[in-house]
């Protein structure tokens, strides 16, 4: 490997905090509700049927369902509003994807890195015209960064993009080369 | 070999190979003996064994174990005829599957890393097991389990040429190729004894020995129990129970210690670092020979790790990542280990397989925030575990003062925890290089180009906004490196000076 050791400027930079984002598709938020919703409704209906063995707690066998539900609830509303900030991006030479309401994360994949795309839909994000566009990179550890959220025509838009750039650096047919 | 041998040999492999007949064989007991052993709890466990010899008779078992015994060399056969192998071109084309008939192909210009394993079994016959890891990772490995070392050595030439043209020419240029590599090979390291044993003391495996051992203390302590006032003991043992109580920790201790250096003598004697150009070798092993070759081109990470005791016996080891590394820092052992180093040892190591690369004096640490962040973590999941232990599980009638006393214990342990680990953490860049560290007492410095990032994060929960800090999640070919609470400022311009050094280097 050659050394070099080019002076760089950091105030020229491409900043990413300068970057555009755009807003997931609004139909993301009651999906995710609805999705979070079914699977809290899951626990709570394990936790109401789940016998109590000892007869003096038999009185208060519902609580723990009420409890998860309730538990449930606040997840979906605070799922709706993180589902409502949630942004991504695309640059030149990277894909960038920002979610978290809390705790937020910018997450950034340089193009160069990118060794295949899959767009994937279950059954309700299908309902609600959804798409979710996952990456992979080289070292076969699983998805490494999964945009959802796009709607049918912007996943396509942005698959195809991001496939044309794929072509242009000469990754399509040559999947497994080192990056 | 002479040039017209391996030229024979070059033809030879453009055919279809089989497996040697004797690696069969003795695939076949190993395998057995691998599914007893696996197996044994269930067989002898609770007397199970015992009590389906007494339920089906000894005539019924030997007729179960021919039957077992004509399954085994039935699939063997099937296996030695259905598997083959051979190249063409750079390509190696392996055949295998019993029900399943696949096909594997492996480019050259794919290939990350070769191993040649020889097992004590395999040497007599002149047999090596050899597996070769593409970019896909450990999970893509292919093996060939039982071929001749000659042959294993060709191979392992062939896949790492990817120009490798099969023409009369080539092979001309390959045998001239190879001569050249043989004069460029030159050890540039090799284990002392002093080094195996440090390396022994100094590595992880004194732990990992002590938790294999550890179901054995309950049936130790049984034997202990019923032998012990057998035994005229009180003649020997020191009157104080405590001085006894410290004699028995010694010995427990100087007994997994051993036991650790036999383990490194067992893994690393003879080790041998060959530089081989392009290609870093090295061989090892007492009863189990090893070989393994590491392609500088699919480096991709190389850490620098030492323990707490490798600290102060001033030891530690290099390990070089490549490509879709699996199993965290458990899995060190099927990585390319250099053991035994000295601080100086390391860093000329490291300077050797990245040219350019020149250790750094000293390394920004990260923001004193993340003290307190880490101070009030341990301090608050050591006190619900001492709360809980002492508290609920084994209540102790402790009085105010101490459980106050006792708070005050967590506070400290947790203070120096925090102190220790935000020390250890932090990061420098030397030249085109990143060097990130972390640990408590142990310390891993991962040092990469910094075009080598895959992917990044940058996190920021609501606290860190508001102190103006930011976590950042570098993601690279064997695994995340993290580097929590920088300067918000710092971590995005290092975030865009890395996807400036990703992107330009790709475009370059």
């Amino acid at each position: 490997m050659t050394f070099t050791n080019a002076a760089l400027d950091p105030q020229r930079l491409p900043a990413l905090r300068e970057a555009r984002l755009v807003p997931v598709s609004p139909r993301l938020a009651p999906c995710q509700a609805v999705l979070r919703s079914l699977h809290w409704l899951f626990l709570s209906a394990l936790a109401a049927l789940f016998p109590f063995l000892h007869e003096d707690l038999a009185p208060w066998q519902p609580w723990p369902a009420v409890g998860l539900a309730l538990l449930g609830l606040f997840a979906v509303g605070l799922g709706w509003c993180e589902a409502r900030r949630r942004a991504y991006g695309l640059r030149q030479h990277d894909l960038l994807y920002r979610r978290g309401l809390l705790v937020q994360r910018l997450q950034v994949l340089p193009l160069a890195r990118l060794q295949h795309i899959e767009t994937l839909s279950n059954p309700v994000e299908r309902l609600f015209g959804l798409e979710r566009l996952v990456c992979f990179t080289a070292g076969g550890r699983g998805a490494d960064l999964v945009i959802e959220g796009l709607s049918r025509d912007r996943a396509a838009v942005v698959r195809q993009h991001l496939l044309a750039q794929l072509e242009r650096s000469g990754q399509v047919h040559d999947g497994a080369s080192p990056p | 070999m002479s040039d017209e041998a391996r030229l024979d040999d070059t033809d030879e492999l453009s055919e279809w190979q089989r497996l040697s007949p004797w690696a069969v064989l003795l695939l076949m007991l190993s395998g057995g003996a691998t599914l007893l052993r696996q197996h044994m709890p269930l067989v002898l466990g609770a007397g199970a064994g015992l009590a389906m010899m007494d339920r089906l008779g000894s005539r019924e078992l030997a007729v179960g174990g021919a039957l077992l015994l004509f399954f085994a060399v039935l699939i063997s056969l099937l296996y030695y005829r259905r598997f083959r192998y051979r190249c063409d071109g750079d390509v190696l084309v392996v055949r295998k599957g019993l029900l399943e008939h696949r096909e594997f192909k492996v480019a050259a210009r794919h290939v990350q890393s070769v191993v040649i394993q020889q097992p004590a079994y395999m040497r007599p016959f002149g047999l090596v097991q050899w597996e070769v890891e593409t970019l896909a990772g450990e999970g893509s490995r292919i093996a060939l389990p039982g071929i001749r070392r000659e042959r294993a050595e060709l191979l392992g030439r062939r896949l790492s040429r990817p120009q490798y043209e099969p023409s009369a020419q080539g092979q001309a240029s390959e045998v001239q190729t190879s001569r050249a590599d043989k004069t460029r090979s030159e050890p540039i390291y090799a284990i002392t004894a002093k080094a195996i044993v440090l390396h022994g003391l100094a590595s992880r495996s004194i732990y990992l020995i002590a938790a294999m051992l550890s179901p054995l203390v309950r049936p130790l302590e049984r034997w202990l129990h019923d032998r012990l006032p057998q035994l005229d003991l009180v003649a020997w043992l020191p009157a104080s129970p405590w001085i006894a109580v410290a004699m028995g920790i010694v010995a427990v201790v100087v007994f997994l210690a051993v036991l650790a250096v036999l383990a490194a003598w067992w893994q690393f004697h003879g080790y041998v670092l060959h530089d081989e150009g392009e290609r870093q070798v090295q061989r090892s092993g007492l009863v189990h020979r090893q070989e393994r070759a590491l392609s500088l081109v699919r480096l991709q990470v190389v850490e620098w790790v030492q323990t707490g005791l490798g600290r102060c016996l001033g030891r530690g080891y290099l390990v070089c990542h490549q490509y879709g590394a699996q199993g965290g820092d458990a899995a060190e052992s099927r990585r390319f280990v250099v053991p035994g180093l000295t601080r100086s040892q390391g860093e000329a190591l490291t300077a050797r397989f990245w040219q350019g690369y020149r250790p750094v004096g000293s390394f920004r640490r990260v923001d004193p925030s993340y003290r307190r962040i880490l101070l009030l973590r341990h301090a608050s999941l050591l006190g619900a575990g001492t709360a809980v232990v002492l508290g609920l599980l084994v209540p102790l009638p402790l009085s105010p003062l101490a459980w106050a006393g006792l708070g005050l214990l967590v506070l400290v342990i947790s203070a120096a925890l925090a102190q220790l680990r935000w020390m250890a953490t932090g990061w420098a860049q030397a030249g085109d290089f990143l060097c990130i560290r972390r640990g408590v007492l142990g310390q891993r410095t991962g040092i990469f180009p910094q075009q080598h990032l895959i992917s990044l994060g940058l996190q920021q929960s609501w606290l860190q906004r508001r102190r103006g800090v930011a976590t950042l999640h570098l993601e690279l070919a064997h695994g995340r490196q993290v580097l929590p609470y920088l300067n918000e400022v710092q971590a995005r311009r290092l975030a865009d000076t890395l996807l400036y050094r990703v992107e330009s280097d790709q475009a370059a």
